[in-house]
């Protein structure tokens, strides 16, 4: 089986799964839960930096989830769909507990473009810290995009702000990790 | 003789004009309605209940009944004809008396009234003189204009399409429009619920200890500026709307962000204020 | 970051190669499901109804009764919602389509909202008719204010379905559509019963 027919293998077997939540049946949500709560919390924690209130955060995610599921198309994927709702409850959580962070000038042309490698080696736990450690816009806009794979414009549109604000951030979080790590971000 | 025919008729085919008075009770209930013209009611301090009306051909008279601490008066159409002459009611009631009006296409005006008032009107305007007591006012298009004394009461406005401008009022207000204008000044405000779905809501007031403010409109505009003395927290949320305060003297914070919300406390914190919409625009200030 | 795993001593050469799946350090499912079952039990929009400061009243409303069957529509409005299929505003449609047909498509599972609503649309025509004309063109555009309102409510959901402030929005429409059906039925006859 190629790797394209084992995706499609696996969005049928999902929306299967979604059409029977959708129907009321919590085993097959709760089989979709166990399939995606590894991102949504990892997405969480790193949002909020709190385990505790990672923990919250993602149950709250797959509670709204469960409300808003037959609105789901099940040709998109489901993934991105939690990831949006995910951010949400996140960025609210967070808001709560902290002031909003002042506006980021978009950069034109700000070069962030690059697979950021990193020049050497590094210890993960030490990336990890790293990133933590970044202002919060800064850190949403790294971990969606060098993280999770999304693009900037989706990135943007998850975050609620303009695709040059998340370009500012991204350019922002890496002399920020270069600054950190003491090794060059590419 | 030819003359004098004349003259009658003309009487008969022009406005009549009809006049009642009956004992009231100091605090009974008194019960209005007219489909078309305007009904105007005023508080006085006699215990009688007195009705003078310019009636338009097509309306048939007026009943005034009397009875166990409840007058109604009913303007009176005939049955089987289509077209209906206005009737232009004005009423004087003991001024502690609770009055009910329903009008159709008739405005209506109230002044001195001191008791509760329940004012329902289709399509005219309504125009109402606040004196402590609840008021409970309908409109699906007229016009709203309510002015109080700055003596607490409840009030309850409700209006489709209708503007609604009320000043002085104060205590408990809960106001709703689908796509009318609110303007609202209250001088003390307990608690103040308001809802539109397009209608913008623009408030000034000063709101007591421990007040509760909640203001929701999908696309309106929603502009409160409210005081308080032990201060309140706020929490302003709206999708995609600007969000603008001025609670820092240098500069007025504006957000860009949509989709997002802004919390704060000012001074002690002791009420609450919400504001929450889609798209309309939001603006909080604690001062004029 | 609080710490949730054993010291990660792999190194990387990109950011890219940090795993995004972090497992919790306990099993939420149970408290995940406990939620589901207590939201079948009691709605949100009951809650909500349940939480308002009581507002003690010296006279009773007399559109009270129209008031509750309005209150009692967002329970019947929030349970239907967590059972309609997915559904998406048609692209290119026009923004103003026949009254009926916009209105029509909020179908709601709840029985008795849906026979209320039945019942009101169709006498709608038939009521507005028999307003005086200027009332006539301002409910029309505030009905029209009202579906535009939920069309803009249910596309914005739809990309953001977990939304809780357009949610409450949405019941907040759904209801004064009510309350403004039930108060043109109301101002329809209220000519008759003068």
């Amino acid at each position: 089986m190629t790797q394209a027919q084992a995706e499609d293998t696996r969005i049928d077997w999902e929306a299967g799964l979604v059409q029977r939540a959708c129907s009321g049946d919590t085993r097959a949500f709760e089989r979709l839960y166990r399939e995606h709560v590894g991102r949504v919390y990892g997405l969480c924690l790193r949002m909020t930096r709190d385990a505790h209130l990672a923990e919250d955060c993602t149950q709250e995610t797959f509670i709204n989830a469960w409300r808003a599921l037959p609105r789901f198309e099940t040709r998109s994927s489901l993934s991105t769909w939690l990831h949006r709702i995910a951010i949400n409850v996140s960025l609210a959580k967070r808001r709560k507990a902290s002031p909003v962070e002042p506006m980021l000038e978009d950069e034109e042309g700000a070069g962030v473009a690059g697979e950021w490698t990193l020049e050497t080696p590094v210890e993960v736990q030490e990336i990890e810290a790293a990133i933590g450690a970044l202002p919060e816009g800064a850190r949403d806009a790294l971990v969606l995009h060098a993280l999770y794979g999304y693009s900037h414009g989706e990135a943007a549109q998850m975050l609620g702000v303009a695709e040059g604000t998340c370009k500012a951030q991204l350019h922002r979080a890496r002399k920020l990790l270069r600054e950190r790590l003491n090794v060059e971000v590419l | 003789m030819l003359v004098l025919f004349a003259s009658v008729a003309v009487c008969t085919a022009s406005d009549k004009t009809f006049e009642r008075k009956v004992p009231a009770e100091a605090r009974g209930v008194v019960d209005i309605s007219n489909v078309s013209g305007s009904i105007e009611v005023r508080g006085w301090d006699r215990p009688e209940v007195s009705v003078r009306a310019d009636l338009d051909e097509g309306v048939e008279s007026v009943d005034v009944n009397s009875d166990h601490g409840r007058t109604s008066i009913k303007v009176v159409l005939p049955h089987h004809s289509v077209r209906h002459g206005d009737a232009h009611l004005q009423v004087q009631v003991p001024k502690d008396s609770e009055l009910t009006v329903s009008a159709v296409s008739a405005d209506v005006v109230t002044a001195g009234v001191l008791g509760v008032q329940r004012l329902n009107a289709v399509s005219g305007d309504v125009t109402a003189e606040l004196a402590g007591s609840d008021l409970e006012l309908k409109t699906v298009s007229g016009n709203v204009k309510l002015k109080g004394h700055g003596q607490p009461a409840r009030l309850h406005v409700s209006t489709v399409s209708g503007d609604v401008h009320l000043e002085h009022g104060a205590g408990d207000l809960e106001a709703g429009t689908v796509s009318g204008t609110l303007v609202v000044s209250l001088d003390s405000a307990r608690s103040v619920r308001v809802r539109s779905t397009s209608g913008d809501l623009h408030f000034e007031g000063k709101l007591t200890r421990g007040a509760d403010f909640d203001a929701t409109s999908v696309s309106g505009e929603l502009k409160v500026r409210a005081s308080a003395e032990a201060g309140y927290a706020y929490e302003v949320s709206t999708f995609s709307g600007d969000i603008t305060n001025c609670f820092d003297e240098a500069h007025t914070e504006r957000s860009r962000m949509p989709g997002h919300t802004l919390q704060g406390t000012r001074g002690d914190g002791a009420g609450h204020v919400h504001l929450k919409t889609m798209s309309g625009d939001v603006q909080l200030c604690d001062r004029k | 970051m609080s710490g949730t795993r054993g010291r990660d001593e792999r190194k990387v050469s990109s950011l890219r190669e940090l795993s995004g799946a972090i497992e919790p350090s306990r099993d939420l499912w149970p408290q995940i499901e406990a939620r589901i079952d207590e939201e079948r039990r009691v709605t949100p929009a009951a809650s909500a109804a349940q939480e308002r400061p009581a507002r003690r009243r010296t006279v009773a409303p007399r559109w009270l009764a129209a008031a509750a069957m309005v209150a009692s529509v967002a329970v019947g409005v929030w349970i239907g919602r967590s059972l309609l299929p997915a559904t998406r505003p048609v692209a290119g449609a026009p923004a103003t389509a026949a009254a009926p047909t916009l209105l029509d498509a909020a179908y709601v599972s709840d029985p008795r909202y849906q026979r209320q609503r039945a019942a009101l649309m169709q006498s709608q025509q038939a009521q507005l008719a028999a307003l005086p004309p200027a009332a006539r063109d301002k409910v029309m555009t505030s009905l029209a204010a009202i579906r535009r309102a939920k069309q803009d409510l249910e596309s914005e959901l739809g990309k953001d379905p977990g939304n809780a402030l357009l949610q409450e929005l949405l019941v907040n429409t759904y209801q004064d559509e009510m309350r403004v059906l039930t108060d043109v039925q109301q101002a329809s006859s209220a000519g008759k019963g003068i």
